[in-house]
């Protein structure tokens, strides 16, 4: 059998993988989902004006930069998963609620950007000036994404495997 | 039908789960409920082929839908602008590399699996090396499925903007290769999940 230590279990890395997993997974759905909803309006915009495409292309960086918060953070978390150094359950969970907060906060982020995108870019074809506010609007989705890499990155620094 | 036919299933289940929990907790057998002995009777094994099996056939679903929702588009497209029907191949390929990665990354794991360990005495690091597989597999499933959902269909968005106004194409395009580094992203993540753990199983 697997050593039953009560703090240190041969589970524990089952909940750090998880939270690396779903940082990963829901930032990248949230990114899809941006992508395709915005790339939709960007290209019925584009057989009205091919001119503006370039700058109508700023909702599909900005869902890229979602999936990148999501990297990130799994990226960060799987650095300190070892199978050669003591895991804790303690640093399992604390792994778990990082990524689950980077997680549902860019699949959150990207569904905004998407639908923003989307009405923004058809709303600059008819009026030019609507482009300040559409960039405004999309800032501040994407800072909810922003939100939970901090977040992320705090519980991070936590994460302690003492073994005794 | 008085409400959809989703919410009846999810309330029936929902109503059928408390019932069982309630159950359990008043007759005194709630420790029947232990995920940390679950995760320590059930065998290392079967959660790295959950995750080898899981990887392959999540990124064939992602890729098998993105193909089908551009290449309807277009072959519809098409029938009016036949002239779309060659350069808008590469979405179907961008979709299918999607595949590729998935198939890339089963077989990575599948090279991590070795037998000859009795059951019922795991070292800690096979537990380990399980748990990794797994998740790193369903990551790398996940999202390709949604990274071939999303172009596909801005791919097939690229195909009728190509048949509207042949000069779209390569700007549409751009917007389908961010699209596909979401894929990437991922592939690169759990590879590294996948690396640097020193395996015994």
């Amino acid at each position: 059998m697997a050593t039953v230590d009560d703090l240190c279990p041969a589970f524990a890395p089952f909940f750090g993988l998880a939270g690396a997993a779903s940082a990963m997974i829901m930032s990248a759905l949230g990114a899809a989902y941006g992508t395709a909803k915005a790339g939709i309006g960007i290209a019925g915009v584009g057989t009205f004006k091919p001119e503006i495409m370039m700058k109508c292309l700023i909702p599909v960086v900005m869902a890229g930069i979602v999936a990148v918060y999501g990297l990130v953070v799994a990226v960060l978390i799987a650095n300190d998963l070892n199978p050669a150094n003591p895991y804790s359950l303690f640093a399992g969970f604390v792994h778990l609620g990082a990524g689950l907060s980077c997680g549902f906060a860019g699949l959150a982020a990207g569904y905004a950007i998407g639908a923003v995108g989307d009405a923004g870019v058809r709303a600059y074809l008819f009026q030019p000036r609507m482009f300040v506010g559409m960039v405004l609007i999309l800032i501040f989705a994407e800072v909810l994404g922003l939100y939970g890499l901090i977040v992320s990155l705090i519980l991070n620094t936590k994460a302690k495997s003492t073994c005794s | 039908m008085l409400y959809s036919k989703t919410a009846y299933i999810v309330y029936a289940g929902a109503f059928l789960a408390t019932a069982v929990a309630l159950n359990v907790i008043f007759t005194g057998n709630g420790v029947w409920f232990n995920v940390g002995e679950f995760l320590n009777e059930t065998s290392p094994y079967m959660w790295a082929l959950l995750g080898t099996s899981l990887v392959v056939g999540l990124s064939v679903v992602g890729a098998a839908w993105g193909i089908f929702i551009t290449g309807s588009s277009i072959i519809g497209g098409a029938v009016r602008t036949p002239r779309i029907r060659t350069k808008n191949l590469i979405s179907v390929i961008f979709c299918e590399v999607v595949a590729i990665y998935g198939l890339i990354m089963a077989i990575v794991f599948s090279s991590k699996l070795q037998a000859g360990q009795p059951e019922g005495r795991f070292h800690a690091d096979s537990y380990y090396a399980g748990f990794a597989l797994f998740w790193a597999g369903l990551t790398v499933g996940l999202s390709n499925l949604f990274c071939g959902v999303a172009v596909g269909i801005t791919g097939s968005t690229c195909a009728l903007a190509d048949a509207a106004d042949g000069q779209l194409f390569v700007k549409v395009l751009i917007i389908e290769i961010f699209g596909s580094i979401i894929g990437l992203f991922d592939f690169e993540g759990a590879r590294l999940q996948v690396n640097i753990t020193n395996y015994s199983s």
